[in-house]
């Protein structure tokens, strides 16, 4: 196992008062602080060259969790193990063999061609000449960046720059790549290069990947497995298929009609064009539903298809919450 | 030491691009030594001697001031502003990912080359200064002593000074928003323009040992005027290395604070 984490917790005393001037004062002399539970009792290991999607609404601990794992947080309680390392002792045999990115955060160098920050990053990792201009070399053509590393930063466009960014997070070859929203913001093109680029990375290198990210499709098209946290504590940990077979209760029909009728009576008519109708039945009912209407109705097409994923991961937050 | 010089070389490549600096900056520097050019004057209207020293040796203080002032612009205040802004700006985290020494790390990340022209022109005046000079030799450390014992204190002023900035930076692990340091350092190293021995007792020690400042300025200025003793030069090593020390837990005390090992 590449990464194990067995019973993590992670408690913060955060400062609390109340609104307004006055007690903004009392603030000042006496705080008050109360305890918040990040992240509770949570289980999980990672194999080699598995990429994980990391889902949970904002807020959930994803963040706090990734930030143990690599080692910038001390967990309160429970145990962390990445390539065989303690991550929180920031050794540096483990940290020249993972990387974090986080998508709204920018480490090269802002007024310089990005090609002046992979040699600070080169410098940083101690990287030998030879593996070094392999590895970039590599990283430019798989990202298309060949036009842009010799650009200064400041003129790349938000999806070019976080393209760089990820270039230069990997310029190491990481063993291990932790991504908190690496696709934040970017337009739907440019999501698409970066998950391929992902996709195809792993697959050269064997390399482990935990993502998290606001956008489905990135978890659909890259994690066979997602785990799933709600208010710091573990809901799910599986197939993405298995996710939506677990927590949506309900099927989705789309039947196409030979001639216009009222389906109103076998579920629930979400949408209705005259011969086109959608209709949501209860997971245990989708058989004898679809038996009912091929028998009784004029029906030229049927499918019966799971909810969208985003409406599956909404229904389990629900249902955690 | 080699990505140090990674850094210097980028902040190098950095500055380069935007030359208006450069002649700003020299106007700045040569300003600055105009008006305290001008100061002495008006102080040697008065009278002879400040405290003992005479005009020669404090416009030798003026030029160690005005390149100690430069080291601090060029190397110690800008890493200090960029430890801030990532702390605050939540940055920091990429520092501590990386297989380096945080607090190396931090350190040598932020040059500004320009800066770099009080050194040059506070050396120019420490030189004027010493040729003019009378030579009314008190101390010990007396020939080729004196260019030892100014370098060796040059050098232990600037890592105390460093030492102090760095250390309070550290405060904005808990604080996060500390800018007014930097105008606290700036308005107090302006004291450092005369020789601490003209300053009450208590101001003083507190230039001294609290912002040593005066270990900085006036100890390299006392080697060039020929006042400086051996143990006087051994005290500010000594404290220096001590004040290493020092630094370092608290900045390792910091990090921990950072990540949570507290709570």
């Amino acid at each position: 196992m590449v990464i194990t984490v067995e019973q993590l917790n992670k408690t913060f005393e955060v400062p609390e008062r109340d609104p307004g001037l006055k007690a903004a004062f009392s603030s000042l002399f006496n705080r008050k602080t109360r305890s918040v539970e990040a992240v509770a009792d949570v289980n999980f290991s990672v194999a080699k060259g598995e990429i994980v999607g990391f889902l949970g609404p904002n807020g959930a601990g994803k963040t706090t969790t990734l930030k143990m794992l690599s080692g910038l947080l001390h967990p309160t309680s429970g145990r962390v193990e990445v390539l065989g390392h303690v991550p929180n002792k920031r050794e540096r045999e483990y940290l020249s063999r993972m990387t974090l990115v986080m998508g709204n955060r920018n480490q090269l160098q802002w007024d310089l061609p990005a090609l002046d920050s992979f040699e600070l990053t080169r410098a940083i990792y101690r990287l030998q000449e030879g593996a070094f201009l392999e590895q970039r070399d590599e990283l430019i053509e798989l990202l298309d960046l060949a036009d842009l590393v010799n650009k200064p930063v400041r003129q790349l466009s938000l999806g070019e720059r976080m393209k760089a960014e990820i270039a230069n997070s990997l310029l190491h070859r990481p063993a291990v790549l932790f991504l908190d929203e690496p696709t934040l913001g970017l337009d739907v093109t440019m999501q698409r290069r970066i998950r391929g680029f992902l996709a195809d990375y792993n697959a050269r290198h064997g390399a482990s990947i935990m993502l998290t990210s606001h956008y489905m499709a990135d978890i659909e098209a890259l994690c066979h497995r997602v785990i799933v946290i709600h208010e710091g504590q573990l809901l799910f940990d599986g197939a993405l298929s298995a996710l939506s077979q677990r927590f949506a209760a309900q099927k989705t029909i789309v039947v196409t009609l030979a001639e216009p009728a009222d389906l109103g009576a076998y579920g629930e008519v979400v949408d209705e064009s005259p011969t086109t109708v959608t209709l949501r039945v209860s997971r245990d009912d989708t058989a004898a539903v679809t038996g009912r209407l091929l028998a009784e109705q004029p029906v030229s097409d049927l499918t019966v298809v799971d909810p969208p994923i985003d409406d599956v991961i909404e229904s389990v937050f629900e249902a955690g919450a | 030491m080699r990505l140090a010089l990674t850094f210097l070389r980028i902040n190098v490549m950095n500055e380069l691009q935007y030359r208006a600096n450069f002649f700003l900056q020299v106007l700045e520097s040569v300003v600055a030594l105009a008006t305290g050019l001008i100061v002495l004057s008006l102080i040697f209207a008065q009278t002879d001697a400040l405290d003992g020293w005479t005009r020669p040796q404090l416009l030798a203080v003026l030029g160690v001031f005005t390149m100690v002032g430069g080291v601090i612009k060029f190397a110690i205040e800008p890493n200090m502003a960029r430890i801030m802004s990532d702390i605050r700006e939540g940055t920091f985290d990429y520092v501590l990912t990386k297989p380096v020494d945080s607090q190396l790390f931090v350190s040598v990340r932020q040059f500004r080359l320009w800066q770099l022209t009080d050194v040059i022109v506070g050396a120019a005046v420490v030189v004027w200064a010493v040729v003019t000079s009378d030579g009314s030799e008190q101390g010990s450390v007396t020939g080729g002593g004196v260019a030892l014992g100014f370098f060796v204190s040059l050098f232990a002023g600037s890592l105390m000074i460093y030492c102090v900035w760095l250390i309070l930076t550290t405060g904005a692990f808990w604080f996060v928003r500390m800018e007014m340091l930097e105008e606290l350092f700036t308005g107090l190293y302006r004291a450092g323009q005369y020789p601490v021995g003209i300053y009450p007792g208590w101001l003083r020690a507190a230039l001294t040992f609290l912002i040593p400042i005066g270990f900085a300025v006036t100890v390299p200025s006392e080697a060039l005027t020929g006042r400086l003793t051996w143990s006087r030069l051994a005290l500010a090593v000594g404290f220096v290395v001590l004040l290493m020390a020092v630094t370092r837990t608290v900045w390792s005390w910091g990090v921990r604070n950072y990540s949570g090992a507290s709570a």
